[in-house]
């Protein structure tokens, strides 16, 4: 059983009157357990050209009704840069550049016209974008040609 | 004024060496470096119901959410600051009617969100046997421009 720990801390000095912050810590365990924690970790780094939509994190039966988290940052520098973040067409959010979200992800294969894929799509110029998919299990399954 | 998120997710032994990414964004408005200025603050909800429930209005008129759209910058953070228990009850987070994932107990995400007219930010609490109607309380904030 791996241990793994994410925590955030959300600060400001200047946004209210006083001091903002707020910090918290969680271990990522497997769905339906009180303390195993999730097995494995795919942690990519690649580039997304603009004008198209992509499948970040496809889903899969292999995914499928587990606990699984995703962390995606947008490494670009330029402000103005940013990438948005869809599940089944809907988009959730954009990542302008430097920014990072860090989401449970319900990877569900039941309803049989959405897509719970991570989409994401690039503007204003190429991105090169950091992902890490923890999850409990990916056995291959399929032989190679 | 500046409010920064960091992350840290790190093992020792998911994978044979240990794993640790760590990183900083500053929230700015959307396309620049100036700062966000507005927040929600930290708020707490507590249901007990098997019902949808709305946690963040989306283009409610005269709400905090009316000045978030999609074109703005927008960050929320969740946590379901239930125990975890048993690990068998936990909360849906959906964008609309679009599920996202699992917050179980002690579990928190931080995300962009897409605030256009009717991208409610919602919940419903559910266990292995269907919905869930005892008590969860979720804190949460949203920091915009």
């Amino acid at each position: 059983m791996a241990t793994t720990t994410a925590t955030i801390t959300l600060s400001s000095s200047d946004l209210l009157s006083d001091n903002l912050s707020l910090s918290a810590s969680m271990n990522l365990y497997q769905h339906a357990t009180t303390a195993t924690g999730l097995e494995q970790v795919n942690y990519h780094r690649l580039v997304i050209p603009t004008g198209t939509s992509f499948d970040l994190i496809p889903e899969s039966a292999k995914l499928s009704e587990d606990a699984s988290y995703v962390y995606i940052i947008n490494k670009n520098t330029d402000v103005t840069d940013y990438v948005t973040i869809d599940i089944n067409s809907e988009e959730i959010g954009r990542l302008y550049a430097g920014d990072w979200m860090f989401v449970p992800w319900d990877c569900d294969l039941t309803h049989a016209t959405a897509d719970s894929s991570i989409e994401i799509e690039a503007f204003t110029h190429e991105h090169i974008i950091e992902y890490a998919l923890f999850h409990n299990g990916e056995t291959l399954l399929t032989s190679g040609d | 004024m500046a409010t920064t998120a960091t992350i840290t997710l790190s093992s020792s032994d998911i994978a044979d060496n240990a794993f640790s990414i760590s990183n900083t964004s500053t929230l700015y408005t959307a396309g620049t470096d100036t700062h966000i200025t507005e927040t929600t603050g930290l708020g707490r909800k507590k249901v007990a119901t098997s019902s949808n429930t709305i946690l963040l209005d989306a283009g409610l008129a005269g709400g905090i959410a009316q000045d978030v759209t999609a074109a703005k910058s927008a960050k929320v953070f969740i946590k379901n600051h239930n125990d975890r228990g048993d690990g068998t009850k936990w909360v849906n987070i959906l964008l609309a009617a679009v599920e996202i994932g699992r917050l179980y107990g002690g579990d928190f995400m931080f995300f962009p969100w897409c605030a256009e007219d009717g991208k409610d930010i919602e919940f419903t609490c559910e266990s292995t046997g269907g919905t869930d109607a005892t008590e969860t309380t979720l804190e949460y904030t949203c920091f915009y421009e």
